[in-house]
């Protein structure tokens, strides 16, 4: 039953990972693929907080989504101030680099990884307790984001995404959008690291590497960009995929390059096959319920 | 504490070792300046290109020039195949750059993880032995790979620098580089042109990880940082001069290997981080000469009777 | 009456190629300014330049007095700059109307913290907004296709969306990029009554166009613009008939 709980949990911690990526990648058109590793900060500050500073847990979750939204604007605000392409090699750079720097210190855990972090919920409640957790927590996330980019704000990430130019040119401030955006995200990722990190107990720097990037992009890129449901499903889909290699009981040492094979094999296919994802999305963009008269319009356009 | 000998020693090596760091560079800034694209996934063909020298030596046993020209024909093939199926194909669509980012990106992990299942995860080198001859030069140690591999860059450098400046290929490649629709215009395959772009780097990282490959191990994904030395040396060298990003590969590469002198050689992989986020913080358009006054003036010149502002 | 936007020794100068040779200019608030000239005298630059799109070398813009100079392009629109594009720049992945929506100087959305924290806020701006927008569409006679994607609708319908655009910042100063060009009949009709009525509501205009009559119709004056120099400014009719000035519009 364990073993259900567990994916369980995973495939909750990537719907809230692949939601938010898309937010950052499909909805405000940024490239980056670095995800994983403010997925990464959130787990490490959460996991020190609550074992060196016997910080509760949920607090140290908290402390986990502002360090990885602070971390994010630190890398965000120097790069996209020259422009949106830097903003890739920059994040890349870091992710690479902060991984490279996390094996050498011993304090964290260094490439042994941390282990002994405090647990949650587990023991006065079940595993169970944790399983609603985090699927209720993934819920919130998908309907949060869903919420930010069908309002007033998601109208201006798509104008923004259109033509940055004539965007600015209405009065709108492009880098702030963008720097704001990609912190959101961020500081979501940030938190499923502290729900990750004080489930599994265990954090080691290479887990939050490029094959965890080419992961979350391939279940939104499979999923489909830009869609509530599209991310969700391209998590289920990828967690689910890798859990039936694992019944073949091959050693290690092929298991992890063909479940790499496997999630780049899969985005390459998408992008050639059907760039769109299993779920396209429309290419207008539309609001939640435009009221009183443009509704009612709207209906006379039609008609 | 430093001795000179230690010092200039030391300044050798890590000048020798740059020779690759140069080519990946060159390679990278050749493929962004033509093709108009960050190609992450030269990282890809420089393992193809490995892989191919390794297993002409080590499994089929041939002598070393076999492998060599094996070397070159892997990263050739792998770089043919980037162009055909991916980047071309992506144009053909009008992808987005994003887009277009992303497949070089995959790409290169694809064909890495691929490696892996191949050949496993473990390091290899193309001869059985790295180590070369060393013959003292004024009591510094010259290796027996050092001069060959300096020699091999000047030849591939001063390849490169004829092929674009004298033959009509090298010049359409420009052409294209500056503006590619107009190049169409008059007539040039901007296609091919391309391809061949592909294809020239393709030749130049693959001579790069023989030299690399025959003095360090390689696995699956050693490229990916080679590459990324080489993504830091050509934003430094100024996006669009292929020439910037060759010294700035060996700034960036003597810095490295000397660093040695100062900091633990634990942290020497990473520095080439620290370079790469620095080098876009710092210098996001690169070291800059000041630019060469275009000599091309608007030759019309207002009358002056008009310019009193008044009309007649 | 003093300018409402003032140019004042603007300069720019793309590797040797001039585009801007110490422009002086002043528009003033109710009046409409044609810039005439050749293709490549420098006219959308000098827009560029006072949008802060482009840095000039050297050079001044004011609005209502004020210095716009450090400002980016952004800040400047919030103050009251608006304009259109040659090539239109319309949001296609936005209806007409979420394209209008984006205009006003102050977008509901613009602080994280109203859109976090004060929905209401949020709803009473958007509602706001959606009106003037359906005014702004009224008058313009694009109410029918208020919903449509702006790929849908004809050229001279998105010229109009453009400019209705620019309306939505309810600008001091407002800049149009050749706003007749390939545009015919109805629509003509249309865009030359909204302009003129921009400007009886005192807003300071300045217009690039290739159409001869359009610059008639509607302009109080007109500034001929030769490789990035000012060389004559006056009655339209002035201009149009001045040998010289046509010589060099046609080139010979």
């Amino acid at each position: 039953m364990d073993y259900v709980f567990t994916i369980l949990i995973l495939i909750g911690l990537f719907v809230i990972l692949a939601s938010s990526f898309d937010l950052v990648i499909g909805h405000c058109g940024l490239i980056s693929i670095a995800h994983p590793i403010f997925y990464a900060i959130g787990a490490y500050i959460s996991a020190m907080l609550s074992k060196q500073y016997g910080l509760p847990v949920p607090v140290s979750i908290l402390c986990g989504g502002v360090g990885a939204l602070l971390a994010s604007a630190l890398v965000a605000v120097p790069a996209l101030r020259v422009s949106g392409d830097y903003l890739l090699i920059a994040s890349i750079g870091f992710q690479l680099g902060l991984i490279e720097l996390a094996k050498h210190f011993h304090e964290i855990g260094g490439a042994g990884g941390l282990t002994n972090i405090p647990s949650f919920l587990i023991k006065d409640f079940g595993r169970e307790s944790y399983v609603v957790l985090v699927l209720v927590l993934a819920a919130l996330t998908v309907l949060f984001i869903r919420w930010l980019t069908q309002g007033p704000y998601g109208r201006m990430m798509t104008a923004m995404r259109d033509d940055e130019l004539a965007f600015s040119m209405l009065g709108r401030n492009a880098i702030w959008v963008k720097v704001a955006v990609f912190a959101i995200g961020s500081g979501i990722a940030g938190i499923a690291g502290g729900l990750y990190a004080h489930y599994f107990r265990f954090l080691e720097p290479d887990q939050f590497g490029l094959l965890q990037s080419s992961a979350v992009l391939t279940m939104v890129v499979v999923g489909g960009m830009r869609t509530t449901m599209g991310p969700v499903i391209g998590a289920i889909v990828l967690q689910l995929m890798p859990q039936v290699i694992t019944f073949f009981n091959l050693p290690p040492s092929i298991l992890g390059p063909l479940q790499g094979l496997l999630f780049t094999g899969l985005v390459l296919f998408f992008m050639f096959v059907r760039p769109q994802g299993l779920l396209p999305a429309a290419d207008l963009w539309v609001g939640r319920k435009q009221q009183g008269d443009a509704g009612q319009s709207a209906k006379e356009a039609r008609s | 504490m430093f001795e000179l000998a230690v010092v200039s020693q030391i300044l050798w090596t890590s000048f020798a070792t740059s020779s690759y760091f140069v080519l990946f560079a060159v390679a990278f800034a050749l493929v962004l300046k033509v093709n108009k694209v960050f190609n992450f996934a030269q990282a890809g063909v420089m393992t193809c290109g490995f892989y191919a020298a390794y297993v002409g030596v080590r499994i089929l046993n041939l002598p070393g020039y076999a492998g060599f020209m094996l070397g070159i024909g892997g990263g050739v093939a792998m770089s043919f195949v980037l162009e055909y199926f991916g980047f071309a194909v992506l144009r053909q669509r009008k992808a987005s750059a994003m887009f277009v980012f992303i497949f070089t990106l995959i790409a290169s992990q694809f064909i890495a993880y691929a490696v892996m299942m191949i050949f496993g995860t473990w390091p290899t080198t193309i001869f059985a032995s790295m180590f070369w001859p060393v013959t003292m030069v004024g009591g510094i140690a010259v290796s027996a790979w050092d001069v060959p591999a300096i020699a091999a860059t000047v030849v591939v450098l001063t390849g490169l620098w004829a092929f674009l400046k004298y033959s009509r290929n090298g010049q359409f490649m420009l052409a294209v580089a500056d503006n590619a629709d107009l190049a169409e215009l008059y007539g040039i395959q901007k296609d091919r042109i391309l391809m061949l772009s592909m294809v020239l780097a393709g030749v130049i990282v693959s001579i790069g990880m023989f030299l690399y490959g025959t003095r360090a191990q390689v696995q699956a994904a050693a490229a990916t940082e080679l590459m990324l030395f080489a993504v830091a040396a050509t934003i430094l060298g100024g996006i669009g001069n292929i020439w910037g990003a060759a010294i700035a590969a060996v700034v960036l590469g003597v810095v490295q290997n000397s660093s040695i002198l100062f900091i633990p050689s634990a942290w020497q992989g990473f520095l080439l981080f620290a370079f790469l986020f620095f080098a876009i913080v710092l210098f996001p358009r690169g070291f800059r000469l000041p630019e060469r006054r275009n000599t091309l003036k608007r030759l019309a010149v207002a009358p002056q009777a008009l310019s009193d502002g008044k009309g007649h | 009456m003093s300018a409402t936007l003032e140019i004042r020794g603007m300069c720019k100068s793309f590797g040797g190629i001039v585009v801007a040779d110490s422009i002086d200019l002043d528009l003033m608030a109710g009046r409409v300014l044609g810039l005439i000239g050749p293709n490549g005298a420098g006219k959308t630059s000098l827009f560029n330049l006072v949008c802060g799109v482009v840095k000039p070398d050297a050079g001044s813009v004011s609005l209502d007095g004020r210095s716009l100079e450090a400002l980016p392009t952004y800040e400047r629109a919030r103050m009251g700059l608006a304009r259109t594009w040659q090539n239109l720049r319309l949001f296609p992945s936005l209806s007409v109307m979420d394209n209008l929506m984006l205009g006003p100087r102050a977008y509901s959305a613009d602080s994280l913290m109203d859109v976090f924290f004060r929905p209401s806020q949020i709803r009473a701006h958007e509602a706001e907004a959606r009106d003037r927008a359906l005014d702004i569409l009224e008058r313009t006679g694009l109410s029918p296709i208020a919903h449509s994607r702006v790929q849908d609708i004809s050229f001279g319908q998105q010229k109009l969306v453009g400019v209705a655009r620019a309306l939505m910042n309810e600008a001091r100063c407002l800049l149009l990029d050749e706003p007749m060009a390939g545009v015919e009949g109805q629509t003509y009709a249309l865009i030359q009554k909204a302009v003129r009525d921009i400007a009886a509501s005192g807003v300071a205009i300045c217009v690039v166009e290739h159409n001869v009559a359009f610059i008639r119709d509607l302009c109080d004056e007109g500034v001929f613009m030769f490789a990035g120099k000012v060389l004559a400014r006056g009655s339209v009719e002035q201009l149009i008939n001045d040998p010289h000035l046509t010589e060099l519009y046609f080139g010979t």
